[in-house]
């Protein structure tokens, strides 16, 4: 069967020396003491493999720092794979962050087109969505005023309506879910339900726990950039519940061993049965 | 501590596309986002005419001022005698103008959008490239004094041959395409690339025959064949000389130099495109 998604021992390397801002005498002095330097790399997601048939929809849940973006970011298509493979089929849309190619001088309009163009719409797509978009954003006389001119929840709420606009294959979604005011919040809410419902896969990244077991059928969860756990919603949200509570008693949770691919041919899906797979 | 073994991570290890994959690929990036291209070079026009007084007309002005200071500090206060000097100079002031301004865009350009390439994947090399066409816009409205001071100040240095200055523009933008798509690229990893360039930039003008003839140039560099290579091989000496001669002497451009610049900015955007793509998958993690 074609998986919507399909992640084989993902890996995404962080080179700490590039990362941190350079400036040339840097460079040279890290050239030079190349070898007592610490670690080079870090290792944000490792060995991470999972499927998304179609129809179903994976919750993505753990600590900060676990790598969650990052997975988004890669499955987006914003980052490469230093190591592994993933195959996505379909349109991929990202509720990743609202607003982002927007341009504070140019018209809510012209900004709607340009966020389009950056998501490689094509123009005659986006000029049949763009009624909708304006209607949706609800920004009366504003749409034709630079977006400088706007409050930050109008900005969320024009990125919001461009972001959903687009009806998409695959949706990645990162806790966009509180724009705008609670008028906005909710008619938002019920678009992403919407969304949710007409899409063909979904990865959900999110700290609330209702959402994973109330929207999705499989969720994984993500530690130090392995995933450690798979399974039922139910059950992979008991487990990081659990480890979140040793967390804020200010201690430290045992490791749990990374699930890993354990072989070169396509894997059964293991969604509905064991909570935790070795 | 991870228990994959590594002929697994080996079967799927990504594969970097080769070289002529590479440049293909990112040709047909840059035809398919040529709507984005567009938009974004809109919006650099409107954004720069938006806070000022005149708008739009600075991209008039601004090359006249700029003869203007030149041509008080030369001819007056150092008094060099050179016939019509205004237009002696504008005719490289104009597309020096042209690439500076270009340049110090680009070298910005992938830095200031750091929010857009965190969160939506599109080809970057757009960014340069629309930064290199915007400054099209650039040399477009500066050729509006030019006319008019060839027409009612100098109409005796006007000829046909100031109809071949797109064949000159064409060489000039490859070139500077290169230089745009290059900077960008390494400025992600070398902010110090910013500071340094309005220097660079600075002294390249000057060491350019634009504020003189060439030939005073290599003058001086007489009896050393090597350094007049060597001075030569600065494309702006090809294409100042080569503006220069269909706008204010009334000549054909320099065509064995200028085929020698085109030549040099093709292997050059190759260099830069490889380069750049090279790097390309990084500027998400770094910026």
């Amino acid at each position: 069967m074609d998986e919507a998604i399909d992640v084989r021992t993902l890996g995404v390397r962080y080179n700490l020396r590039l990362t941190r801002k350079n400036t040339v005498r840097q460079a040279f002095r890290g050239l030079a003491s190349r070898r007592r330097s610490g670690p080079t790399h870090f290792w944000a997601l490792r060995d991470v493999s999972f499927r998304v048939p179609p129809g179903e929809s994976l919750a993505v849940i753990g600590p900060n720092g676990a790598g969650k973006s990052t997975l988004l970011q890669v499955l987006a298509g914003i980052l490469q794979p230093d190591e592994g493979a993933i195959e996505v089929n379909g349109r991929i849309s990202s509720l990743l962050t609202l607003g982002a190619g927007f341009d504070a001088e140019l018209s809510g309009r012209d900004n709607i087109l340009l966020a389009g163009a950056f998501m490689g719409i094509p123009h005659g797509d986006m000029m049949a969505r763009m009624p909708g978009i304006i209607e949706f954003a609800d920004l009366g006389q504003f749409i034709d005023a630079p977006i400088k001119t706007y409050s930050s929840g109008m900005n969320a709420r024009l990125g919001f309506s461009i972001a959903t606009a687009v009806e998409p294959d695959v949706l990645l979604l990162d806790e966009v879910l509180g724009t705008g005011d609670a008028t906005f919040r909710a008619k938002s809410q019920a678009r992403v339900v919407e969304l949710m419902k007409a899409a063909r896969a979904i990865v959900l990244v999110t700290h609330d726990m209702s959402w994973a077991r109330e929207f999705c059928n499989h969720a994984i969860l993500l530690e130090g950039g392995n995933v450690v756990a798979a399974g039922e919603p139910d059950a992979v949200v008991r487990v990081h519940e659990e480890r979140s509570e040793v967390r804020r008693a200010g201690g430290q949770p045992d490791r749990l061993p990374p699930i890993t691919d354990t072989g070169l041919e396509p894997i059964a899906p293991t969604r509905g049965t064991a909570a935790l797979i070795r | 501590m991870t228990q994959t073994n590594e002929a697994i991570r080996d079967a799927y290890r990504p594969v970097r596309p080769g070289l002529f994959a590479t440049l293909r690929g990112t040709a047909e990036e840059i035809a398919t986002r040529r709507r984005l291209i567009l938009y974004l070079v809109r919006a650099d026009l409107k954004k720069r005419g938006a806070d000022t007084v005149l708008g739009n007309l600075w991209w008039v002005i601004d090359p006249l001022l700029t003869m203007l200071v030149y041509v008080v500090l030369i001819s007056i206060v150092l008094n060099v005698d050179i016939d019509a000097y205004p237009l002696f100079i504008f005719a490289a002031i104009l597309p020096w103008k042209w690439f500076s301004s270009s340049i110090a865009d680009a070298v910005t350009c992938i830095t200031t959008r750091e929010r857009v390439i965190k969160q939506v994947a599109f080809p970057k090399i757009v960014l340069p490239i629309s930064v290199s066409v915007g400054g099209i816009a650039n040399f477009l409205f500066g050729l509006v004094p030019l006319v008019a001071m060839l027409v009612f100040l100098y109409p005796n240095h006007l000829s046909a041959w100031i109809l071949l200055l797109p064949v000159i523009a064409a060489v000039q933008f490859v070139f500077t395409a290169g230089v745009a798509v290059l900077a960008s690229a390494l400025t992600v990893f070398y902010r110090d690339i910013g500071n340094v360039a309005t220097h660079v930039l600075r002294l390249w003008f000057y060491l350019s025959p634009a504020l003189y003839d060439a030939e005073r140039a290599t003058k001086h560099l007489e009896g050393q064949p090597f350094l007049v290579t060597i001075y030569n091989l600065n494309p702006f000496v090809a294409l100042f000389g080569s503006y220069r001669n269909v706008i204010y002497s009334g000549g054909p451009p320099a065509w064995d130099l200028l085929t020698l610049v085109l030549a040099e900015s093709l292997v050059l955007i190759v260099v830069a495109v490889i380069i750049f793509r090279r790097m390309e998958p990084a500027f998400a993690k770094v910026i």
